[in-house]
């Protein structure tokens, strides 16, 4: 599996042969407050790159979470319906979000260190 | 750095690394553990609040008089030592500002929103009312869950619901703006290392103002501002109950027919049973009348999203569709409180 790359819209994704998994960064849960909802898509949908694929509902704010390159989803993580709060403590781990299959890698993202120094 | 205006507590909310946020004028905490925490911690035992962003005007007794001809109820047989939730209403019946009075034999404490104090001041001085603004001079804390007298009464005199006792150095209400029981206490800066130390060494743990919106809506409170305005009288905010005054208060005849008439805009509460929150501004209909969210947000006792709409006459049905980012997602009013 490649290193997390991370997107200006506070996505990352990490890309491994084919697949691609998904989640927000530690900086965007932050933002975001304590998350109470995720409508996450069905399996077998496909999103072109940029489209909004899940709603995160927070006690502050709604945010998108936007597809990193054209996907179609092979695996949601269903356990976000009952504990969408993983998404606040473990961003990069438990609370990934989908999983899907690429055509092509469009492997545009940025590394952490240039995350960081996007945020800060 | 800024310009916003800090509290005596500043130091407090940075050592604990809240999360700030203006707020009226004000650099304030938003949350320090997360607002579901700390919503929690109000609900199930006890939390405190820095409020001391909100206006603190003294007016001596004398002025009660003219006080009375400016709000829409009845202060004037209200007893000494009461505590009693009004609004300041213009010409037209529409909202100033929603505001508590504590009363004592010798003054009135007028508790107003932060972001309305100047306005309220102004309005007190067109209207020849004497005062004096002790809101850079005193704190204001409001400790608030189903824990908070058993926390407190080793330490202050504690008053009766909606009572308010002024024992020389603080001056103690049972009031607040989350639905628990609690209470919200004035005090000279001086004795602000005291009481924190108290409410610290006690671990009541700080609340932002997240979860003091959280848990104001869920106790079905309005906030100036989104559910009460300057275009929204206190019968169209569904706030009859408050309209107790029989003087002749600013806006007066305005209120008397809106109280006899169905001629006005309605404030609803309502819920919505999927994934979605219908923040502020979202559109709302109920067949063919037109509503705007006024607040909305998730309920964490619950478990669902709830929240407050304008609709532009009374809804005959409890049926609502919300238009959330192009999505037609349904909803329904409810008639009761949030929770019972």
């Amino acid at each position: 599996m490649t290193e997390k790359k991370y997107l200006e819209t506070h996505e990352w994704y990490s890309v491994n042969d084919n697949e691609i998994t998904v989640g927000i960064s530690d900086f965007a849960q932050s933002e975001l407050g304590d998350i109470v909802f995720v409508t996450l898509p069905t399996v077998d949908e496909s999103f072109s790159k940029g489209e909004g694929m899940v709603e995160i509902e927070a006690t502050k704010t709604v945010a998108e979470v936007y597809a990193p390159m054209d996907i179609t989803i092979t695996e949601v993580n269903n356990k976000l319906d009952s504990e969408p709060e993983l998404i606040n403590g473990d961003p990069c781990g438990e609370g990934w979000i989908v999983k899907g299959s690429i055509k092509d890698i469009d492997d545009i993202g940025m590394s952490y260190q240039e995350y960081e120094s996007f945020i800060s | 750095m800024s310009n916003l205006l800090t509290t005596q507590l500043y130091n407090f909310h940075v050592d604990q690394k809240s999360k700030l946020i203006e707020f009226a004028g004000w650099d304030m905490p938003f949350s320090y553990d997360g607002t579901l925490k700390e919503h929690n911690y109000v609900r199930n035992n006890c939390g405190f609040f820095d409020v001391s962003h909100m206006g603190r005007l003294v007016l001596d007794i004398d002025q009660i008089q003219n006080v009375s001809k400016l709000i829409c109820s009845d202060i004037l047989n209200l007893d000494n030592s009461k505590a009693l939730y009004t609004i300041f209403t213009n010409e037209n019946g529409k909202a100033l500002d929603d505001v508590i009075f504590w009363k004592f034999e010798d003054k009135l404490i007028l508790i107003c929103n932060a972001s309305n104090r100047e306005k309220i001041s102004k309005h007190l001085i067109n209207n020849n009312i004497e005062f004096e603004d002790e809101t850079f001079n005193t704190c204001l804390i409001a400790i608030q869950g189903p824990n908070t007298e058993n926390l407190l009464k080793e330490y202050l005199d504690l008053p009766e619901h909606f009572s308010a006792v002024d024992n020389g150095e603080y001056i103690c209400a049972r009031t607040g703006y989350t639905g628990e029981d609690g209470f919200e206490i004035m005090f000279n800066n001086s004795k602000v290392d005291e009481i924190l130390n108290y409410i610290v060494s006690n671990e009541i743990k700080p609340c932002g103002l997240g979860s003091r919106d959280t848990l104001r809506l869920e106790a079905s409170l309005p906030l100036y501002g989104f559910e009460l305005t300057e275009e929204i009288s206190p019968v169209e905010a569904n706030l009859k109950w408050v309209i107790t005054n029989e003087d002749d208060y600013l806006g007066k005849d305005i209120l008397d027919n809106e109280l006899n008439s169905k001629n006005h805009k309605a404030l609803k509460k309502f819920i919505i049973n999927s994934k979605n929150i219908a923040r502020t501004g979202t559109k709302v209909k109920n067949n063919n009348i037109n509503g705007v969210v006024t607040s909305g947000n998730y309920s964490p006792i619950l478990e669902k999203s709830i929240g407050f709409a304008l609709f532009d006459s009374s809804p005959e049905s409890d049926l609502l569709e919300f238009d959330i980012r192009g999505n037609f997602i349904e909803g329904n009013i409810i008639n009761k409180r949030f929770l019972s």
